[in-house]
């Protein structure tokens, strides 16, 4: 990525779960904050995403999780990008995923994960700091 | 005429008030303060002059008559409780059953029977979709084995039972094979009793998702059910009008009402057009809402909703039952105002939550429980919550007299205001083209999005305080309770669709598919067919995947 391009963002709601205004929230807080956000809506199987985020080429994905399906989901979708030979993506997440499964979610590379009371201005600094750091955006 | 007070004393008034306003309140430092949340600028002190306007018959008159502001049974609480109705559903039917009976041992007096996001959304658990899901959320139920199961040994022709199957695409299955289990048990159905949700907006509009039902189907099936209901099932709610789920999903207690409204009156309007006479339905039509954190808002939500209502089935549907007039619901305390940090507040939320709904005069109502921002609830959170509807109506004595806010300066007030700009909104959805348009276009999207972003931002700049998130804080707190894990769900629920799949009647069920692709090609009522569908066995996912190949699929907009 080239210096001064806007940071791409993939907000994704795996599954079936229907609690979406969250990431409907997020998506719109990181838009304001000069992010470019594609938000896929509900019903989304981990191939999906992952294509979506090779096809829209984003620099990030934030997966949305209420259901208490992350412990399946997350491992899921680390494997598919490695299958694609995706390497630099970052994935990080927001949801009801209680602080015992945060260690695990981390050991196989998914980076910050946003619980609910979480401030949108925390998640915009985190995308900020990461993302420029890791790709001298 | 029966005017609350004599113009003489409010001119009397008005000169001392000014007086007393002069002197203790020369400035209007402050004021952006004192606004409800749904954002009506509240003043220091409400008097007579408030209400000036209001006439007693006209405006507020008796419990159980017109307007029916004052509640919708002449005797509220002092003839029946509430109705004690703690949503419970998680794992495949057989573990769901067991909570339900522990409930109803602890002394709830209704099923609140919430369903899994694969049945939610009209998928088997077994769809690639539901990956990860079965069991979440809800009750796993593919097929008329798993209902049977679900309400084992539960006496449904006594115990009424509410079916939260959010959106029509799962209620028409869902509820068919509710009804058709009661038939196998040889339950008549005019004694079944219950509720279900059944509201087109829960897919269309509430929750995001590509490739649903059009807004059209959707409100088909909806009113089929309804249809249907009046038909055959007298004594059963066929649609629970969702305001809470409108509410969870960003709106004001302005839009909750307008939306739930401008639903319930595109529903009539088909109804009459199906030839149904008003009466024949409009009894059985019900409503749910949310109770969030601003008191004396929501107990001037309930009052407002039901004299406009009352307003609207008697002035534009010229309805005649008394039964037609009365707006009844249930309530939910505000799944969004919980918290995940000091979960055990939630407990106290919860409580003062409940309490509005009960001075507001709710007809049944879930507690949440404390864990809800993290977990599904466990037997000790689910107990906690019952615990706290039991207090409320056995300690409290709140119950005592019907309506004790009526009358009330500032909750009249704020009564009439809220139902002034909930009439102004319903007005806009009017001229729209009611609420099927507002969907088709976007507009109700663009609404609710707009006030949850709105909100979210009131929480991170410091306007709206939330306890132990944006103030009084602990950092590194050590979580104080045991989560939930869901039991293994989609293996048992697998091994069942496979031993079904192979041991039903497949030319039967072949059968039973084709019917229901027929009754969507010649426009007919789809509940009176899929009654007896499920009966061959078909799974939910077969019956919706026929649904969408004969309606298509929709994607609605995103903002």
């Amino acid at each position: 990525m080239t210096k001064g391009k806007r940071i791409r963002i993939l907000i994704a709601k795996p599954g079936l779960d229907g609690h979406d205004r969250g990431a409907k929230v997020v998506a719109r807080a990181l838009r304001n904050a000069g992010m470019e956000v594609i938000y896929t809506g509900l019903h989304q199987t981990p191939l999906q995403i992952v294509n979506a985020a090779i096809d829209e080429d984003v620099d990030a994905i934030g997966l949305s999780i209420l259901s208490g399906a992350h412990k399946t989901i997350f491992p899921k979708i680390m494997v598919l990008l490695k299958e694609k030979g995706i390497s630099d993506m970052l994935v990080f997440g927001g949801g009801t995923i209680p602080r015992k499964d945060w260690e695990g979610l981390k050991k196989i590379g998914v980076g910050e994960i946003f619980t609910p009371g979480s401030g949108t201005s925390k998640i915009i600094n985190y995308l900020n700091r990461t993302l420029r750091r890791d790709k001298n955006v | 005429m029966s005017k609350l007070f004599k113009n003489d004393t409010i001119e009397e008034l008005r000169e001392k008030e000014d007086q007393w306003q002069k002197e203790f309140y020369p400035t209007e430092k402050d004021q952006q303060f004192f606004k409800t949340l749904s954002g009506i600028p509240i003043e220091p002190l409400y008097t007579p002059k408030d209400i000036a306007d209001m006439d007693y018959l006209r405006d507020l008159g008796f419990p159980g008559d017109e307007p029916f502001i004052r509640g919708v049974y002449p005797s509220m609480y002092r003839g029946q409780s509430w109705t004690l109705r703690q949503l419970a559903g998680f794992g495949p039917p057989e573990e769901t059953n067991k909570r339900y009976k522990f409930l109803l041992e602890q002394g709830a007096t209704g099923i609140n029977g919430v369903f899994d996001y694969p049945t939610l959304r009209g998928y088997d658990s077994t769809d690639p979709h539901a990956y990860a899901d079965a069991g979440r959320g809800g009750v796993a139920i593919d097929t008329l084995e798993d209902m049977r199961i679900l309400f084992h040994g539960i006496p449904i022709e006594k115990i009424s039972t509410s079916l939260v199957t959010c959106q029509p695409i799962c209620n028409i299955s869902i509820q068919s094979m509710y009804i058709a289990n009661a038939q196998n048990r040889g339950v008549p159905l005019n004694e079944l009793t219950g509720t279900s949700q059944n509201d087109f907006l829960m897919e269309t509009a509430i929750t995001i998702a590509p490739e649903v039902l059009p807004p059209k189907a959707s409100f088909k099936l909806s009113c089929d059910a309804i249809e249907y209901c009046a038909k055959h099932v007298p004594r059963w709610n066929p649609i629970s009008f969702a305001g809470y789920n409108y509410r969870e999903a960003g709106c004001s207690a302005t839009q909750e009402v307008a939306f739930v409204l401008a639903n319930a009156i595109a529903c009539t309007e088909e109804l009459i057009k199906r030839g149904l006479d008003v009466d024949s339905f409009a009894p059985r039509l019900s409503f749910f809402f949310s109770a969030h954190s601003d008191f004396f808002e929501e107990i001037a939500k309930y009052r407002a909703a039901r004299r406009i209502w009352y307003r609207i089935m008697k002035e534009r549907f010229k309805a005649k039952d008394t039964r037609s007039l009365a707006l009844r619901f249930h309530v939910q305390t505000a799944g969004v105002s919980l918290t995940a940090q000091q979960p055990l507040n939630n407990t106290a939320r919860a409580a003062y939550q409940a309490l509005s709904a009960v001075l507001g005069g709710a007809q049944s109502i879930h507690v949440d429980a404390y864990d809800e921002a993290l977990c599904t609830p466990t037997e000790l959170s689910s107990l906690t919550a019952l615990r706290t509807q039991q207090i409320l109506q056995q300690e409290t004595r709140v119950t005592n007299t019907v309506d004790p806010l009526g009358g009330s300066y500032f909750v009249e007030s704020l009564t009439n205001q809220l139902g002034d700009r909930i009439v102004a909104l319903l007005e806009e959805i009017d001229e729209m083209g009611g609420i099927v348009k507002a969907v088709e276009k976007g507009w109700i999207h663009k609404e609710i999005s707009n006030e949850a972003y709105a909100y979210q931002r009131a929480i991170e700049s410091g306007e709206m305080s939330i306890v132990g998130v944006n103030c009084y804080k602990i950092e590194n707190e050590k979580l104080p309770v045991e989560l939930f894990d869901v039991p293994e769900t989609l293996q048992i629920q697998e091994k069942k669709i496979k031993k079904i799949k192979k041991e039903r009647n497949s030319l039967q069920a072949q059968r039973a598919l084709d019917d229901i692709a027929r009754c969507c090609d010649e426009d007919k009522n789809l509940m009176e067919v899929i009654v007896d569908s499920v009966k061959a066995y078909i799974t939910e996912g077969e019956i919706s995947k026929t649904l969408k190949m004969s309606y298509g699929t929709w994607n609605p907009p995103v903002f």
